[in-house]
């Protein structure tokens, strides 16, 4: 079996790259691409760890997938509010790119 | 008697009836001024009556325990402040009340408060016809007369001092009663705030003995002064300080400068504030307070000295003048100056005595000078001259009052410049009595100066229009006329149970009439000499007055410009009053406001700034500090954990 530190390791890598594409990037959609990579780092985490888990008794424990999979449907759902609102967005100032939207002040 | 309140009443309800309702009422209002006044007139009566008849049994009178002189008052509990439990059986509440008081001075002032005002609205009816606020003139006359009736009521320092706030706000109107006139304004200005220098001296004063009694109540007070249960410190302090007040109202030296200017109002106003209002408020605060100031002393003597001050400084000042009202002011400012020396020198009856004897006789020449005015349109005595021939009832009017307030017998102003004359012989030093004396002859020389320059010799042409006045005007003066004849005969003992106004109006003892022979001789042949010099040189002109003039034309050019007085206080005014309050200003703006209030507001909105510059508005500064703040938080709880 894989040890669980690879697993670890290739999550935090992906978060990593996610946190630095919300920093870094100018394009909104990139920005929300981003997001996706770094809730899928967060899966492979939790999956990796309920997968490494002792079992107890006859019992698997199953936490770490279900969370995955409650992540994966939030994400979708999220993704589809994201795209609305980078659409009205764009309908409203012709851009995406999030240096010229700083509404969020005061 | 314990309806005397309504005396006041009458003429404070008639104000706001005059100022809504005047412009639809006939007279614009002033029937209504003036039948609240003659209510208060005939109210008087029934007070004086029923005073006369009163016994200390009579509800509410009271013997004084020294003196023995029956006093009435009334109170209604205004409003009581305080927990109204006791403690060790003393209420410790505070208790303000409105009374009134009811005793020989309340009533005497009274009748000289309302028969002169009485007078003095009905000829307002021939004075003041045509003018455009005649309603308004009628409603601040009301006002005027019912704040001074209430003064003269008070049997406590608070209402007291409402109604003294009162006489100075209607001055205030009246002087500027005409206030398109830009001197008017200046005169009304000048008026009111010299007097009230004096009036916060006034409320100290108040509030001094307030701390020293517990109470705004007169009596007590009173009783505390004679007791002894004030140090004579305080009372010393107490009484300057109600003197104070006094000397703004009444117009001391160096308060004196507001009266003359206060001419400039209609001469019809002039009559009330010099005869019944406004000035003798003050000698009427020093004989009300006067317990306090013969337990202390030391503030007669001070009374006195500034009394004396100002009764020669203004009646040198008078001999000069060129105006004819300005030469009453004067004169009423000499006068007034009398009556405080009287007090000084313990001559409480003289000094109220006098009061009425130069109320009546000065209204009369008020009165009569705006007769005159009312005819010519003319105040300057040098264009005047053989008025007589043209205005037979106010010339002889006119001469009356001269004659009376000139001191000759049997008029009025004989009797009561002679009681004052006794007084200060009898109890201050013989310096006193000589500058009096002199006092007095400068007195008769201004008043025959005035009446054989106006209405004497030989007719001036430009005069030769001039027409006597309406019938309003020279029927009220002939009723001032014969009061200003017999009112000294008030002095005498009477056949019956009246032996002369010391007995009625006292202070510690009633003194029956009594007559110094040579001081009555002095004082009489000083004030013949007076006129007849006057009669040479005015009318007959046999003395020429040019060499006097010439050899003393420093003196004249000091006392012409009033000791430069006007000067003085206008020097102080710009190079002391105004530079401290610049300073003061400064001060005010430069610390108080920009460091002490604009300070904090300032370095709050300079952090605001600086703050604000974090919040980007950029969604990714938010993430990044979310990041930062989540491994920041990482690093904690990995630190705390090992």
């Amino acid at each position: 079996m894989v040890p669980l530190v690879y697993f670890q390791l290739l999550s935090a890598a992906l978060f990593i790259i996610g946190l630095y594409g919300v920093m870094a990037r100018r394009s909104a959609v990139l920005i929300i691409m981003s997001i996706e990579l770094m809730l899928n780092a967060v899966n492979i985490n939790l999956i990796a760890a309920a997968s490494h888990r002792e079992g107890w008794g006859s019992f698997v424990n199953f936490d770490g997938q279900i969370i995955a999979i409650f992540i994966i449907t939030v994400a979708a759902a999220e993704v589809g509010l994201a795209m609305a609102i980078i659409l009205r967005m764009y309908r409203n100032r012709a851009t995406v790119n999030v240096d010229e939207i700083d509404l969020m002040k005061w | 008697m314990q309806w005397a309140w309504l005396i006041p009443v009458f003429s404070f309800a008639a104000v706001p009836l005059i100022i809504l309702f005047g412009k639809y009422l006939p007279g614009k209002g002033s029937p209504l001024a003036i039948l609240a006044i003659l209510g208060g007139f005939a109210l008087f009566w029934v007070t004086l009556f029923g005073f006369l008849n009163a016994t200390p049994d009579t509800e509410g009178c009271q013997t004084g325990e020294e003196t023995g002189a029956l006093t009435c008052s009334y109170q209604r509990t205004w409003f009581e402040a305080g927990f109204p439990g006791t403690d060790n059986d003393v209420d410790k509440r505070v208790r303000l009340t409105w009374g009134i008081i009811i005793d020989p001075l309340a009533i005497a002032m009274l009748g000289l408060a309302t028969l002169v005002a009485l007078m003095v609205q009905i000829y307002s009816l021939g004075y003041m016809r045509g003018d455009a606020r005649f309603d308004w003139y009628y409603a601040f006359h009301a006002l005027f007369i019912a704040s001074m009736l209430t003064l003269v009521l008070a049997d406590n320092f608070l209402l007291l001092y409402v109604a003294w706030e009162l006489v100075g706000l209607c001055s205030y109107l009246l002087i500027g009663f005409w206030f398109e006139r830009p001197e008017a304004r200046e005169a009304a200005k000048k008026a009111f705030i010299v007097t009230r220098i004096g009036d916060v001296g006034l409320l100290v004063g108040i509030l001094l003995l307030w701390s020293q009694v517990g109470s705004f109540s007169m009596a007590d007070a009173f009783a505390a002064a004679q007791s002894g249960a004030i140090d004579h410190g305080v009372a010393t302090m107490a009484a300057l300080l109600l003197f104070l007040g006094a000397m703004g109202k009444s117009a001391q030296f160096p308060f004196h400068v507001w009266l003359p200017d206060a001419m400039e109002g209609p001469t019809p106003v002039s009559a009330l504030i010099h005869a019944a209002t406004m000035v003798a408020a003050g000698v009427y605060l020093v004989a009300r307070a006067f317990p306090i100031f013969v337990a202390s002393g030391d503030a007669l003597l001070i009374v006195a000295i500034v009394g004396l001050v100002t009764a020669l400084g203004a009646a040198t000042i008078a001999l000069v003048s060129t105006d004819l009202k300005r030469i009453l002011a004067y004169s009423t400012i000499s006068h007034l100056g009398l009556m405080m020396l009287s007090l000084g020198a313990l001559g409480y009856t003289a000094a109220i005595f006098h009061l009425l004897a130069h109320g009546f006789s000065k209204a009369l020449l008020f009165l009569g000078a705006g007769s005159v005015m009312h005819g010519t349109d003319e105040l300057d005595i040098r264009k005047m001259g053989g008025l007589r021939k043209v205005m037979p009832i106010t010339a002889i009017l006119f001469s009356i009052g001269a004659l009376s307030l000139g001191g000759i017998p049997i008029l009025a102003g004989f009797w009561s410049k002679d009681e004052i004359l006794i007084a200060v012989n009898e109890h201050l030093n013989p310096v006193f009595i000589v500058l009096t004396l002199l006092t007095a002859l400068l007195s008769a020389l201004y008043m025959a100066r005035a009446m054989f320059v106006v209405f004497y010799g030989r007719l001036a042409e430009s005069q030769e229009h001039a027409h006597e006045s309406p019938p309003t005007m020279t029927i009220t003066m002939s009723l001032l006329g014969v009061l200003a004849l017999f009112f000294g005969f008030m002095a005498f003992n009477w056949p019956g149970d009246y032996e002369g106004i010391g007995s009625f109006l006292f202070y510690d003892h009633p003194e029956g009439f009594h007559f110094t022979w040579w001081l009555g001789i002095l004082s009489t042949v000083l004030a013949v000499a007076a006129f007849a010099y006057a009669y040479l040189a005015y009318v007959r002109k046999s003395y020429p007055l040019a060499g006097i003039r010439g050899r003393c034309s420093g003196l004249l050019k000091v006392v012409e410009n009033k000791y430069y007085l006007d000067e003085a206080y206008q020097w102080g005014v710009d190079r002391v009053v105004l530079v401290v309050s610049g300073f003061v200003a400064w001060l005010d703006r430069a610390v108080v406001n920009d460091v002490g209030v604009n300070g904090p507001a300032n370095l709050v909105r300079h952090l605001g700034v600086a703050l604000r510059l974090h919040v980007t508005g950029h969604v990714y500064s938010y993430a990044l500090a979310m990041a930062l703040g989540l491994i920041g938080l990482a690093i904690f709880w990995w630190i705390q954990s090992t």
